[in-house]
């Protein structure tokens, strides 16, 4: 039925619908605590210099996010003491939270003591009624009022008040909301900021309910709150209890594989959570992988693009990329399944490799599944896998690549369901492959916490880069970024010979939802969804889907995706070459291409997940260079 | 009544087959059909080509790619199946993969299914629980018969999980495999087929995969209600042309 808009009741939209509702979180405290808070990016912090209260700040305030306005909150002090405040913590603006009376206003307003102008908000204390002609006399010396619950004490007392009673306001002067505001609210402040009541609300002011100790902000629900408030849905951007990320992920296999996939849902985390399990995952990381990685800070890059670029240095891995963490994880879970025989599908061979290695290391049988075609064009790395132990099988079917690698490879777990156990080398398949080829991968962006933090101080960069084939590399790199806002993840996929050439691997453009190789994502395929086969000049990012929550964080726009083509990637993996003596592989090069795209800012602290060395590209960089 | 369910209530073992749409070449769907009928086969299994089928050994593959080469689409198998209860009166049922199922609609799919006179539908990669929750109301309101696979690794439980989701029969996978690998049955699957005979389960059970001669058909026969052979089909259709149907089946049933 078609809606009647001219008999649509109309709601009393307040000035807020158009601009955001401002947020401001009161009685900051510890130093830590102020900079995890600030990286929510609130529009004000409050920090209360009146001494008889729990949350009393008497320390420095360190470094915050620009735009984020520091309010100092005073009750009935000395008007010298506040400007001194001001100017030894460079206030942005005074909460007036005592009986301070419109001359002690004015005169904050006139001092040429400041340093730079502030915001006066002035404090009014409501309980069941108020009478509104008090603040007329406020109305030219401050520029926001702010109404808070009557209690005993001046502020924090943790319970609202009616605010039905803000119906009268007679003022239009922008107010903070204040006074007990907790999550549990969130429904009430939507209602209220479609009433004539808010008309003129400007901010919402929080404080002890979101608290777990004064003074000390728990920062998961403040996000929560915020993210509600601006009704941005609370993302997860994890896989859910069904093996989805968002519509996303799921299990599309033939009931051939359901008993393996099943046996390897119900027990991979109980498995990865066994004390025994973890001791020899991290020593064998250790010991063998050579971890931890070094976090490189990649000066003369850095100088060239005018920001700061770190480099994630995954090449330096044993077998020089960031796939051996995958395998290692996933033959101590074979095993711990009593599974005897390996399988696993490979394209470049990178990941061939790295498996064929955990099965000489561990003493079991390695099948590699290889396209006809990739077998030819990666000798070295099938010579690898032969002196390893491997045996490597050609896949003659369909286009002979990676693709039909995968669908031979689950054709023969089909056909060995019993002993048999599939190390699939990217985040993609049936789940619960893509969550645990992540959490395996997930030791990339764990280091990159604390190795950033020591030498940055910060364990959150601006940005995380990588770039994305089915996406492993780049699953382990954003992993415990996903959930931190003020981290920009940035995804680089290859474009081939450019996204309308038909040459192309650029799945988050030339995709659409479909199921491939046991999950539902993001693919490229044909009208009648037959998949089609992708092109780049990197044999590991020419796989024609992505992994289901790579899909998730595109469609999301939590990922900035971009796409690289052949000859940009090739430049950047000689410009690396020659600024920082580091020959990245093909697929990594892809991704130092975006600063030719894109410019960050001098200050910005990119973090690049070098993901593979380029020895086993040096034949086409040769080919391609002349060299 | 719906044909398959119809032709399980009659008293006779069962043969079914199976054959890859737009192959050997792209108007052979319907005389394939009409001659299968015609020469004393139960039920058919029409293949929808698909690019990636995992499920299928090398025969199978090979036919799907050529179906493709040739132009079969979805599309085009629905334009050829038009008219199709003109001439025919068995059951039809179509097998294929979920992409290209997913890609036209489920339901605009299931729709059209019903338009044309397909009574089921055979998705070895769309999972009982997905089916379940997401796409069994669908297949209900246009009357199609969903058909899942038990292999000899299912359990008991699933199996009677399915049991209970299934309305036609269920496809009971003789061996741990793709189609085409095996042939002949050993010690293993006798008994499994005895195991689930002894179940009792509220739909029948046609066994497939490792059936391709009188042998293989007779001895599967004995302990379901019907056998389905495939790629032993196909490999006699790219051997021998599509003429000579009858000597297949004769072969088969004699």
């Amino acid at each position: 039925m078609k809606r009647d808009t001219k008999h649509t009741p109309q709601q009393v939209l307040s000035p807020l619908e158009k601009s955001k509702l401002k947020i401001k979180v009161c009685g900051m405290k510890y130093q830590d605590n102020i900079e995890s808070v600030a990286a929510l990016q609130p529009d004000y912090l409050g920090f209360i210099f009146y001494k008889e209260t729990p949350r009393h700040f008497d320390t420095k305030i360190p470094e915050i996010p620009e735009g984020i306005k520091k309010v100092g909150v005073f009750v009935n002090e000395d008007v010298s003491t506040v400007i001194e405040k001001i100017n030894e913590f460079k206030l942005d603006a005074v909460q007036l939270h005592g009986e301070e009376a419109p001359y002690y206003c004015s005169i904050l307003r006139s001092t040429n003591l400041l340093s730079k102008p502030i915001e006066i908000i002035k404090v009014f204390s409501i309980k069941d009624e108020f009478n509104f002609e008090v603040l007329e006399a406020f109305e030219n010396v401050c520029d926001y009022f702010l109404f808070d619950t009557k209690g005993k004490l001046p502020g924090g007392n943790g319970y609202r008040f009616d605010w039905s009673v803000l119906n009268d306001y007679p003022s239009t002067k922008p107010f903070f909301l204040s006074g007990g505001i907790g999550i549990d609210q969130i429904d009430d402040i939507k209602n209220f900021i479609v009433s004539k009541a808010s008309k003129y609300c400007y901010a919402i002011d929080v404080n002890s309910k979101f608290e777990t100790e004064p003074g000390l902000k728990n920062k998961s629900i403040l996000r929560e709150f915020i993210n509600k408030l601006h009704n941005k849905k609370t993302m997860n951007y994890n896989v859910d209890d069904k093996g989805y990320y968002g519509e996303f992920g799921g299990a599309f296999i033939p009931e051939m594989l359901h008993p393996n996939v099943e046996e390897l849902r119900q027990n991979y985390l109980k498995v990865m959570a066994e004390p025994d399990f973890q001791k020899e995952f991290d020593k064998l990381l250790k010991d063998y992988v050579g971890r931890p990685s070094p976090l490189y800070y990649a000066k003369r890059l850095s100088k060239k693009y005018n920001t700061k670029i770190y480099l994630k240095r995954e090449d330096l891995n044993h077998t020089g990329a960031h796939k051996i963490n995958n395998t290692i994880g996933q033959i101590l879970m074979a095993q711990r399944l009593g599974k005897t025989r390996i399988i696993a599908e490979t394209g470049a061979g990178q990941h061939g490799v790295a498996t064929a290695t955990v099965c000489a290391l561990m003493g079991m049988e390695c099948i590699v599944y290889m396209g006809e075609i990739d077998i030819a064009r990666q000798a070295p790395n099938v010579a690898r896998m032969k002196m390893l132990g491997a045996k490597v099988v050609p896949a003659l079917s369909g286009s002979r690549t990676l693709k039909d690698a995968t669908n031979e490879a689950i054709r023969d777990w089909i056909n060995n369901p019993v002993d048999t156990h599939y190390i699939i080398g990217s985040a993609i398949g049936p789940h619960p492959y893509p969550d645990m080829v992540t959490r395996f991968q997930a030791v990339i962006s764990e280091e990159i916490k604390w190795q950033l933090k020591e030498q940055e101080g910060r364990e959150n960069p601006d940005y995380v880069v990588a770039c994305i084939g089915g996406g492993s590399n780049a699953a382990g790199t954003y992993y415990h970024y996903l959930h931190e806002p003020d981290v920009g993840i940035i995804a680089v996929e290859a474009a081939g010979l450019g996204i309308d050439s038909g040459e192309s691997a650029a799945t988050s453009v030339l995709g659409k939802a479909g199921i491939i190789h046991g999950c539902k994502t993001l693919l490229m395929q044909t009208k009648d969804g037959q998949i089609t086969e992708p092109y780049s000049i990197s044999a590991g990012l020419d796989y024609p889907g992505v992994g289901p929550m790579h899909a998730h964080l595109s469609k999301t726009g939590r990922a900035e995706f971009l796409s690289i083509t052949d000859s940009d990637a090739m430049e950047a993996g000689l410009e690396l070459s020659k600024l920082e003596g580091i020959i990245p592989a093909i697929e990594t090069s892809h991704a130092f291409a975006i600063f030719k795209h894109k410019t960050f800012k001098p200050d910005d602290v990119v973090v690049m997940s070098l993901s593979g060395r380029g020895d086993k590209d040096l034949q086409n960089y040769i080919d391609y260079f002349k060299i | 009544m719906n044909r398959i369910v119809s032709k399980l209530n009659e008293d006779k073992k069962l043969l079914s087959i199976y054959f890859t749409a737009g192959y050997p070449e792209i108007n052979d769907t319907v005389s394939i059909i009409q001659d299968l009928e015609k020469n004393g086969v139960d039920m058919i299994e029409i293949g929808l080509p698909f690019s990636d089928p995992l499920a299928d050994g090398p025969t199978i593959q090979d036919s799907s790619t050529a179906a493709l080469k040739n132009g079969m689409t979805t599309e085009v198998l629905f334009k050829q199946l038009e008219g199709i209860r003109d001439t025919v009166s068995i059951p039809l049922i179509i097998m294929g993969y979920f992409n290209p199922m997913f890609q036209y609609g489920v339901e605009a799919f299931c729709k059209k299914c019903q338009e044309l006179g397909v009574d089921g539908l055979i998705i070895p990669d769309l999972p009982v629980d997905v089916y379940h929750n997401e796409y069994q109301a669908i297949f209900e309101k246009y009357g199609l018969i969903n058909v899942f696979l038990i292999t000899p690794q299912t359990s008991d439980a699933r199996i009677r999980y399915i049991d209970s989701i299934s309305n036609g029969f269920i496809y009971m996978v003789s061996s741990a495999s793709t189609t085409g690998a095996k042939s002949g049955f050993g010690d293993e699957q006798t008994a499994y087929f005895e195991r689930i005979g002894k179940m009792n389960l509220n739909n029948p059970q046609v066994i497939g995969f490792g059936i391709s001669n009188n042998e293989t058909f007779t001895q599967a026969t004995k302990y379901a209600k019907g056998a389905i052979i495939g790629s032993a089909f196909v490999k006699h259709v790219t051997k021998h042309g599509v003429k000579t149907i009858d000597s297949f089946t004769k072969s088969i049933l004699n």
